[in-house]
């Protein structure tokens, strides 16, 4: 498979005093589906940031598509080739719907990425019309972003991203604040997506979903270095792994007149089972 | 749903203080139970300036909110270009400054108030919407025009008898203080003919969706940044709304006692200042968003219209009213 990102000895540092990533070497191939998974302040979304050259690295290499990714490249004035190139192939879906959805409408805001692609007018009503059908929101089309809850906001980012056609999607916590059933949806969509050979790289401290949205995981540690990068099956099964970055932690609660303790993903629902009966 | 399997870390007996005590301090252990000592409930002032200027802001977003669903009636305003209306509501406001006949003046009030019936916008609604402001914008700045000191003619209400000689400073003031029939016509005059703007304007913004008004400015050759800003500015006020109001609830949530007036202000401008630089923060990750779906800078705006038939008669219509209006202003047509 083709590498599309590549990172060697990535740090990145904040206002020059505050780390968010170091030393990171990794690269993602084309089709995969990777999960990056770390404790709120890890490194995730600064890493999604760099990888969609909105963020440059301090100091080590980044390449995409076979091109090292430069502030000179992106922040210029003057129109450039590859940065249209890029902007195209890689969809971001930001962890705060606000930032994301800035047009006034829901239907503007689908067609503002088709319209950067100076697809004629027509091509840009179709596109935008069968994105909204797509996704099941003809119902929201004409709504500004305030008056949309919070699932609906998530679905409309999904489309603003969706209607360019990026062939790598880049996802920032995407099940942040929804429902189980708007959960669910995003999950159904997320893998339709995998299926059609979009790669798609996910940070998130949501365990529920990563088995079911990536084949491949990443933890990024604490001290905002990446601890493992294997088969999601094996980082799953890695308690002490998963402790040790603070994406589960020891659980304590009540079976009748005993203490019980076990270790306990923090996402949402406490769904666990238990292993030996015990005594009320 | 990711379930992780039972791992007993050890089963201990059980001791509800084990953590209380290590962690909480001593007086928060203790719980008052029972009713207030002290009082009953009492009313005490009206809302504070901060409190009644927070209210209003959030009453006028909700009314925008009710403007927005006016705006998507099936009426006759609605069915109408945007551009269109927009073109004319300018036009119409320009014969209607020149407009010096209050009959004609009258008319045209009375023609925007038939608009609004058949754009389904209720009339008392509509009506509270212009006359609110009327009053404080035009009817105070004309209440000196109704006396003879500075509009001289046939006396319609004696004020005061101030007999000869008589000096206000410098200036000398008629022996009687009267309201004026010229007055009177010049300052009603003046009164429904910004009447008739602003209602004209009103029909406008409630007839029109906000996006729709904003890219119809383009039709003005308003340059595409200024009507992007505008877009987005109509956009995030509604969010950082939202961020005061959230503010402000959770203040109140938390104030056992009121403070002094000084406490309270500095409390106004440490959020305003808070509020800047979440603005400015947002700002930043708001254009990061834009460039990541390709934004270069370059604005792009795609227009959804479609002219009918309709738009071209009542295009005619206006212009030939507005004509009709500036003609008579002129004197160049009698009636």
């Amino acid at each position: 498979m083709e590498t599309i990102f590549d990172l060697r000895d990535v740090s990145y540092t904040y206002i020059r005093r505050f780390e968010a990533l170091k030393n990171v070497t990794l690269s993602f191939k084309a089709g995969e589906q990777t999960a990056i998974l770390g404790a709120n302040g890890s490194g995730k979304s600064t890493l999604l940031s760099i990888l969609n050259a909105l963020t440059y690295p301090t100091s080590g290499e980044f390449s995409a598509f076979g091109a090292p990714i430069k502030e000179e490249v992106f922040d210029t004035l003057e129109d450039n080739e590859f940065a249209r190139f890029f902007r195209k192939k890689v969809g971001f879906l930001f962890q705060n719907p606000d930032i994301q959805l800035f047009s006034s409408t829901v239907f503007d805001e689908i067609a503002f990425g088709p319209l950067q692609l100076d697809l004629p007018p027509d091509e840009v009503q179709k596109r935008t019309e069968e994105v909204i059908a797509m996704l099941g929101i003809e119902n929201l089309r004409d709504r500004a972003p305030h008056m949309l809850s919070g699932g609906e906001k998530k679905k409309v980012c999904i489309a603003s991203i969706l209607s360019t056609n990026p062939d790598v999607l880049l996802l920032d916590e995407p099940t942040g604040g929804l429902d189980p059933r708007s959960q669910m949806w995003l999950i159904g969509i997320i893998q339709d997506l995998a299926k059609a050979g979009k790669t798609i790289i996910t940070a998130t401290h949501d365990l529920d979903i990563v088995e079911q949205i990536s084949t491949r995981a990443i933890v990024v540690g604490e001290d905002h270095t990446i601890h493992v990068d294997c088969d999601c099956a094996s980082v799953m099964s890695n308690l002490d792994l998963l402790m040790a970055a603070n994406l589960i932690h020891r659980h304590m609660h009540r079976h009748g007149k005993l203490l019980h303790e076990h270790l306990h993903a923090h996402s949402k629902e406490h769904d666990h089972v238990h292993g030996s009966s015990v005594n009320e | 749903m990711f379930i992780i399997p039972d791992f007993p870390l050890g089963e201990v007996p059980l001791d509800l203080n084990r953590n209380v005590s290590s962690m909480i301090p001593e007086w928060m252990q203790k719980i008052e139970v029972g009713p207030c000592a002290c009082c009953t409930a009492s009313i005490g002032k009206k809302k504070g300036f901060v409190q009644k200027a927070i209210s209003d802001i959030f009453t006028f977003f909700e009314e925008c909110l009710v403007n927005d669903s006016i705006a998507r009636r099936k009426g006759l305003l609605q069915s109408l270009d945007p551009r269109v209306k927009l073109v004319s509501m300018v036009v119409l406001i320009f014969a209607v400054a020149m407009t010096h006949d209050i009959r004609l003046l009258a008319i045209v009030y009375g023609l925007t108030l038939v608009f609004a019936y058949l754009s389904k916008v209720e009339i008392v609604f509509f009506l509270k919407r212009v006359w609110v402001f009327i009053p404080i914008f035009a009817g105070i700045i004309m209440i000196p025009i109704l006396f003879n000191v500075f509009t001289p003619g046939d006396a319609l209400v004696t004020i005061a008898n101030l007999g000869p000689n008589a000096h206000l400073g410098p200036f000398a003031l008629p022996p009687v203080i009267t309201i004026t029939v010229q007055g009177t016509m010049l300052a009603l005059t003046f009164v429904l003919r910004v009447a008739t703007c602003v209602s004209s304007a009103v029909l406008l913004f409630l007839t029109t969706p906000r996006d729709l008004l904003f890219k119809s400015l383009r039709s003005l050759k308003v340059p595409k940044v200024y009507v992007l800003t505008m877009d987005m500015c109509y956009r995030y006020i509604f969010l950082f709304a939202d961020t005061v109001r959230a503010f402000y609830t959770a203040k109140k949530s938390r104030s056992i006692k009121s403070l002094p007036m000084i406490e309270e202000q500095k409390w106004v401008g440490n959020r305003v200042g808070y509020t800047l630089i979440k603005a400015l923060n947002m700002s930043e990750k708001v254009h990061g968003a834009m460039i990541s779906r390709g934004f270069n800078g370059d604005i792009k705006i795609l227009q959804r219209y479609s002219i009918h038939h309709r738009d071209y008669v009542a295009c005619v219509s206006v212009f030939a009213l507005s004509i009709f209006l500036i003609l008579v202003s002129q004197n160049l047509v009698k009636i």
